[in-house]
């Protein structure tokens, strides 16, 4: 008779699903539910400030995927991955210059609210 | 065979006054005063270069004696023929050649006095020069395709030297009309060579010519072809019906005058016909069409010159006059006279010229009923005028006695009696109006503080016309006759002869000189200077007088037969209305309708795309996630399942976005 297990089959289940390398599709979606927040909260908040950590999620978003292909396409030798350390000296970059421009347009304009900042209107 | 250092030298004649041209140009506003040495010295090595050719072709050099002929092909149309590039210089074109280059030198000379201190005198050489050197290339030319290039050319050069003083208007609309009234008879020329070349594959003179004796053209079309031809030099010489733009182009300045009238524009008509022989023999009514036009234009333009108060015009009219004359001369068949008299006349018309032009430099009045008594004031330019205006007169040895009479001789020796007839009173006339000038201008009572006060014109002016002058005695004796009882050869007969065919389809015989008709032409010519001295010297007033009792014909004769008027009403008007319904026509329906329509459309387009441009910075985002979206769907049809997900999520984004603008 065999043993009785330490722990109820679904639970052992459930633990070996943890255990278990996720699956590609788990990041993805992830990925994707982060750059979906990510384009949400650029596109409907109004404090310049937050559309720029929302611009940052949608930036992880992306690299998150990046990863994960690297990782589940062996082939292609972890090309995606570099490519991630590559945005994310991009994404400093671009935070560096968009904070300073954000700054720049409080100072004269005392307000970082961007449906404010209009003066490109044609 | 001429060996290349030759043809180099042959090829240099029309391009050194090109290069001066370039230069002068370019530079002509470092050169200044001294564009005209710079003018000259290129003009002086061509007339070596021409003499070189004359002496060539007239066997003076060893090894020459035959035409100079060589050329490159320029234009290859593989099957279809080619247009070759060249060079022909027979007699006819080396006594041209000199005679340009000679008159043209003397210009320049006498135009460094007479433009002093012209606003745009460097330009003025530059034109000058290319003047010249369209006209040498026409010349040279042995074929039509080179020779309309060139014919073109002096066509623009005398619209820009007539139209020099453009500030005036009298002087920009001559130069128009001179351009617009040629250009009628060059486009007439143009179709004459077209025909020529659909008919027999050719554009030389020489392959037209065989072509149609070999019967590849002929009859009616052959005819239209010569007459289209002949009306292209009847734009250039100024023949009637196209005669009108000559005299205004006196606006001009009058070195100008000088050139056009002896040497380069309206020799070119004269020329192209002789160049041209062979092909015009061959249709007996294209010749008896040059005869006659060039009668008629004779006598005409003799009559118009008789009232005429402006000195200028008198001698334009003249000029008129004596290329009738070569006109008719090539129409008989004289064709050395004729071409005898075009370069005699080349040197007496170019010396009026510049007497009238003295005169207005000293004096700044074209008006012969201003001037008076300039005799004592001005008196080489007295005789200067004098020997030129009996020259033209065509009295005993002068140059213009030799060609002139010739003219009239084989007029009446070829059973021509009407134009005969029509020459001999031509004479006559032509004789009274010039000694009318002349007596009006020199001599007599000053009429106006202007002639009191006129001094003879610098040494820069008075050389060339001292040189022109003993040019114009002498350079008819070239000619003389063999018939005259001096021992000289005609040298001029031996080098300028016409083609073997030529003699052969007209039917020509030599005629010996007759004395009683020389006798009968000179003393017509000796009436008229009688008759000018009764009138205007010894009973002024007799003159007036005349004129009052034949007011009408005074009239009809001043306003040059009412050409003017009559082409004012008819094809400058016509020509006038065509222009403003097209400009009417440009106005309301190309830019108005046409452009405008257009430009109107994109502009209301662009008010409307105008909105979304709000400047709010989510909005251009949520345009770019929408585009890549758009993008997505059409590239990833196949995930259509995750697109649409996807769209639907957007969408609510966008709704969500929108509900916040």
């Amino acid at each position: 008779m065999p043993p009785m297990p330490l722990v109820p089959p679904l639970v052992q289940q459930l633990i070996d699903l943890l255990v278990a390398a996720p699956p590609l599709e788990g990041y993805l979606v992830v990925g994707a539910i982060l750059f979906a927040i990510g384009a949400w909260g650029a596109l409907v908040r109004r404090n310049a400030v937050v559309v720029f950590m929302c611009v940052e999620l949608m930036i992880n978003g992306v690299n998150l995927t990046l990863v994960a292909f690297a990782d589940y396409l062996p082939n292609a030798g972890g090309l995606g991955a570099s490519y991630a350390v590559l945005v994310i000296a991009i994404a400093a970059a671009e935070i560096a210059v968009g904070l300073a421009i954000v700054l720049a347009v409080f100072r004269t304009r005392r307000t970082v609210n961007v449906d404010e900042v209009t003066s490109m209107r044609g | 065979m001429q060996t290349v250092g030759q043809q180099l030298i042959i090829a240099a004649i029309p391009v050194l006054p090109a290069l001066v041209f370039f230069v002068l140009a370019l530079f002509g506003r470092l050169l200044r005063e001294n564009a005209q040495y710079v003018a000259i010295l290129g003009i002086t090595v061509s007339l070596v270069f021409s003499v070189f050719a004359l002496l060539y072709v007239a066997g003076i050099i060893p090894g020459g004696g035959t035409p100079i002929e060589f050329s490159v092909t320029w234009i290859d149309l593989g099957e279809g023929g080619s247009f070759p590039m060249g060079v022909y210089i027979d007699g006819l074109a080396a006594v041209m050649l000199v005679v340009v280059c000679f008159v043209s030198l003397m210009i320049q000379l006498y135009s460094g006095g007479f433009m002093e201190g012209d606003r745009r005198f460097a330009w003025y050489f530059a034109v000058l020069n290319l003047f010249t050197a369209s006209m040498l290339g026409l010349v040279l030319a042995p074929n039509f395709i080179e020779l309309y290039v060139f014919w073109e050319l002096v066509g623009l050069c005398s619209y820009l030297l007539i139209g020099h003083w453009f500030e005036k208007p009298s002087a920009r609309d001559a130069a128009q009309k001179a351009f617009i009234v040629t250009r009628i008879g060059d486009a007439a020329l143009f179709i004459g060579i077209i025909i020529f070349w659909r008919a027999t594959g050719t554009t030389s003179f020489e392959g037209i010519s065989e072509a149609a004796q070999a019967g590849f053209v002929g009859g009616l079309l052959f005819t239209a072809a010569v007459v289209l031809v002949f009306i292209g030099a009847v734009g250039k010489s100024a023949q009637f019906p196209l005669h009108v733009w000559l005299p205004d182009a006196m606006e001009g300045p009058t070195p100008v005058s000088a050139l056009i009238h002896a040497a380069t524009m309206v020799a070119a008509g004269v020329y192209l016909v002789a160049r041209t022989y062979d092909i015009f023999v061959q249709s007996e009514q294209a010749m008896l069409v040059v005869a006659y036009i060039g009668g008629f234009t004779a006598l005409m333009a003799a009559t118009m010159a008789l009232v005429k108060k402006d000195i200028k015009r008198v001698v334009a009219y003249s000029t008129v006059s004596q290329l009738g004359y070569m006109m008719m001369g090539l129409g008989i068949g004289s064709y050395t006279a004729g071409i005898f008299h075009l370069y005699n006349h080349a040197f007496f018309k170019a010396l009026l010229f510049l007497c009238a032009g003295s005169i207005i430099y000293a004096m700044d009045s074209y008006n012969l009923f201003e001037m008076g008594g300039l005799r004592r004031r001005m008196p080489i330019t007295f005789w200067a005028m004098v020997i030129a205006g009996l020259s033209l007169a065509g009295i005993f040895p002068l140059s213009g006695f030799w060609s002139k009479d010739a003219i009239v001789a084989s007029a009446y020796d070829e059973h021509y009696y009407v134009l005969f007839v029509m020459a001999l009173i031509t004479v006559f006339l032509t004789a009274f109006y010039i000694f009318r000038a002349i007596f009006l201008a020199f001599t007599g009572e000053p009429r106006t503080e202007g002639a009191r006060a006129a001094v003879e014109s610098p040494g820069i002016m008075v050389g060339p016309m001292v040189i022109l002058a003993f040019f114009s005695v002498v350079s008819g004796w070239v000619g003389i006759p063999d018939g005259f009882g001096i021992p000289v050869k005609d040298y001029f007969a031996e080098l300028v002869v016409p083609s073997e065919f030529a003699r052969e389809t007209l039917g020509l015989e030599p005629h010996p000189f007759s004395l009683i008709m020389a006798a009968i032409s000179a003393l017509a010519g000796l009436i008229g200077i009688g008759l000018a001295y009764a009138l205007y010297v010894q009973r002024p007033e007799r003159a007036g007088a005349l004129s009052r009792r034949f007011s009408g014909l005074y009239t009809f004769l001043d306003k040059g037969w009412y050409f003017d008027a009559l082409y004012g009403a008819t094809f400058v008007r016509a020509a006038k209305y065509v222009g403003r319904m097209a400009r009417e026509f440009d106005r309301r329906i190309l830019v108005g309708g046409l452009t405008g329509g257009v430009g109107g459309l994109v502009s209301r387009f662009g008010e409307l795309l105008r909105r979304l441009q709000t400047g709010g910075v989510q909005n251009y985002a949520l345009f770019i996630l929408l585009s890549v979206l758009i993008i997505g769907v059409i590239a990833g049809a196949q995930y259509a399942f995750l697109v649409f997900a996807i769209i639907v999520l957007i969408t609510i984004t966008a709704f969500a976005v929108g509900s916040r603008l």
